[in-house]
């Protein structure tokens, strides 16, 4: 892993913003971010608390607009893209992954992964065969029916992860993915997004304060106070 | 006493600081709290008329003692609604105190301090909403009413003090299901059945078999006496009409989420009928009110052209003048419109309470590339699904007692309006619904993932 190389080289990076400034009333999160991810890599953002880093997710998955600077995804300014576009744009090339939360309460394991597929416009019977599919891949087989409640934590996580992973994104943002949960869970859980990221060339922008989280990843970026920090430099 | 204050204190303080729209709940609280006292204060002050005494209003209807007993009843049957309206804003807050509940457990308070003071927010709420209410009541009967006796003065007081009590215990029941942890989570104790309905609308059944034959012998027999059998029968007949509706609402929603969940081919019906199999008692209660308003709306249109058929061909040989007639009627169907106005207040806010209850999760949906519009239809899928059984049976029933009534006095012709009444209404609840779709773009803001 290098830590804080956040300029191009040699390959033209797939996600990259320049300058992201965002405020949230009178606080500024973001101050001048800019940060760059290439295809297949997987790049940590750290940082202390409040130092902008779910800020910059949501900026660069493109679920808030920025107040100034850029977006650009395969050549497309987000901040150009009507709500619709965006909208469509994180159901298919993007994924999402947070701490808790984007499972549906009320569906089962299985309809949740087979969501994005349906809404894509799958037949549901052929959604949950693949949603089946990469349910098991993660590990969570035999749990496929059981809905988010009754799931331990790193099986509603991985069941996460199969959801943001089963249209096969070309990015998966993930904002403390490991947060509520013990260090097994963990370990099982970022080794599984690890893995099947780099089997299937997925970029991963991951979001965590958790330095041995931020060890699965190539490359690391640290915020401090809404900018990224020069090299050496700790949060 | 030093305890209560504090505790006042602490819940007034408590709400003016909070973010979370808490002056939405309060204020429909109290707006609620001062329907009822308006329709409980009337009925009082009308219970508490001395015979002989002539009131102005209503064509003499409420000058009849006979007649004023139905007036009082109808107002009294308005108020079931209204109670329910009032219940269902107390329970607005009920998991939106989440985090402020779990925060005073870790701060030391014990559960029972935790509802007392949610009871507290709830009851002065109502305070207000009373407050109001009888100030104008009590202006009002005194330009129709020069001298109210001691018992209406009484009973005033006992209504304006009662609502803001039964305010205040509803908070507290409101919580009865949550448990807040001091460690932050708040979790529901045990999930809806419709065990309690169903054992409430037996119970009422089996009263209602026990007095209604003593009521109709004593009927037959009575004097001037007042008997206990009529009231007891009416309220039985209340409560297992109630609990029924409850009952079978929630029955509708399990039976449609169950058919549905397994056949939906697309996300929108999915997530509907999937949240209606998971918890098909939490819209239960709005959704019985609308049944019973259909119930009653369509048997009165019904029994509303059976009588004026009837008057109209007797009309040379009543004892009063046509207007006291109709004047009931049109009391009672304005009682009917009120009804189903305060019900489909009450579904609205029901519809916007449990948006706000899930906002965090349909913000992360949101994120993850799932289109508004598929959750606006579910929404509103949400209420149309076991809407359209429960109102297609309810329009039959209201019809049925409306044949019934037919067949007995006039030429049995039935007029075609009352079929409109179920699809009307379901028309209503689907724009009530509609009603909290704007908060649905609010609660979907990136914003609310920030909340934890």
């Amino acid at each position: 892993m290098t830590n804080g190389d956040t300029t191009g080289n040699a390959a033209q990076p797939l996600l990259a913003s320049r300058g992201l400034v965002k405020a949230h009333g009178r606080t500024e999160a973001l101050r001048g971010a800019s940060v760059e991810l290439r295809a297949g890599e997987i790049l940590a953002v750290t940082g202390a608390s409040g130092s902008g880093k779910s800020t910059l997710l949501h900026c660069l998955a493109g679920i808030v607009r920025p107040d100034a600077g850029s977006v650009t995804y395969a050549g497309r300014r987000l901040e150009e893209l009507p709500e619709k576009r965006l909208s469509e744009l994180r159901r298919t090339d993007f994924g999402v992954v947070f701490q808790f939360g984007q499972l549906i309460p009320e569906l089962t394991a299985l309809d949740n992964v087979a969501l994005p597929l349906m809404l894509a416009g799958a037949g549901r019977v052929e959604a949950r065969a693949r949603a089946g599919e990469w349910l098991e891949r993660f590990g969570v087989r035999g749990q496929e029916e059981l809905r988010p409640g009754a799931m331990s934590g790193g099986q509603a996580q991985r069941a996460s992860l199969a959801r943001a992973l089963v249209t096969g994104p070309k990015v998966v943002f993930a904002d403390e993915p490991t947060g509520a949960l013990d260090s097994l869970s963990a370990e099982q859980v970022m080794t599984a997004l690890a893995h099947t990221a780099r089997e299937s060339g997925t970029a991963v922008l991951l979001v965590t304060h958790d330095a041995q989280v931020a060890a699965y990843a190539d490359r690391e970026v640290r915020l401090r106070d809404g900018a990224v920090a020069p090299l050496g430099v700790t949060a | 006493m030093s305890t209560v204050v504090s505790d006042v204190r602490l819940a007034r303080q408590l709400v003016r600081g909070s973010d979370r729209r808490e002056w939405w709940r309060l204020a429909l609280t109290a707006a609620g709290a001062a329907l009822a006292t308006g329709f409980a204060l009337a009925a009082v002050a009308l219970a508490s008329v001395p015979s002989g005494f002539t009131v102005s209003v209503f064509h003499g209807l409420a000058s009849q003692p006979g007649t004023r007993s139905g007036v009082i009843a109808g107002l009294l049957l308005v108020l079931v609604p209204v109670l329910a309206f009032l219940g269902q804003c107390t329970r607005i807050g009920a998991v939106h105190r989440d985090r402020r509940l779990a925060a005073l457990r870790l701060a030391g308070a014990t559960p029972w301090q935790v509802r007392r003071i949610a009871a507290l927010e709830t009851g002065l709420a109502c305070l207000v909403g009373s407050a109001v209410a009888t100030v104008f009541s009590v202006l009002l009967l005194l330009r129709l009413w020069n001298g109210p006796t001691a018992l209406t003065w009484a009973g005033i007081a006992l209504v304006a003090v009662g609502v803001p009590v039964l305010g205040a215990a509803a908070g507290a029941l409101a919580l009865r299901r949550v448990v807040a942890s001091p460690l932050g989570w708040v979790r529901r104790v045990a999930p809806r059945t419709g065990r309690g309905p169903g054992t409430l609308f037996l119970c009422g059944l089996v009263l209602l078999a026990a007095v209604a034959p003593l009521a109709m012998s004593s009927g037959h027999s009575a004097g001037d006496r007042v008997h206990w059998q009529g009231p007891l029968t009416v309220f039985s007949l209340v409560v297992a009409l109630g609990a029924g509706a409850v009952w079978l609402a929630g029955a509708t929603a399990r039976f449609t989420g169950r058919l549905l969940a397994e056949r939906a081919g697309t996300a929108a019906p999915l997530l509907a009928a999937e949240r209606l199999r998971d918890d098909p008692y939490a819209p239960a209660r709005t959704h019985a009110a609308v049944l019973v308003v259909t119930v009653a709306g369509t048997a009165f249109l019904c029994i509303r052209h059976a009588m004026l058929t009837e008057l109209r061909t007797r009309e040379w040989h009543l004892g009063a003048d046509m207007a006291y007639y109709t004047t009931g009627l049109d009391l009672t169907a304005a009682a009917v419109l009120v009804a189903l106005a305060i019900t489909l207040c009450g579904l609205a806010v029901g519809t916007a309470e449990s948006l706000t209850t899930r906002r965090r999760a349909l913000a992360a949906q949101v994120a993850a590339g799932v289109p508004r519009t598929v959750l606006n239809r579910a929404l509103l899928l949400e209420t149309a699904l076991p809407l359209a059984p429960a109102l297609l049976l309810a329009g039959v029933g209201g019809m049925a007692v409306g044949t019934w009534y037919s067949s007995l006095t006039g030429d049995g012709s039935l007029p075609w309006t009352a079929l409109l009444v179920a699809p009307a209404v379901y028309g209503s609840c689907l724009l009530a619904a509609a009603t909290a779709l704007p908060l649905l773009g609010r609660s979907v803001r990136p914003g609310e993932l920030r909340y934890v």
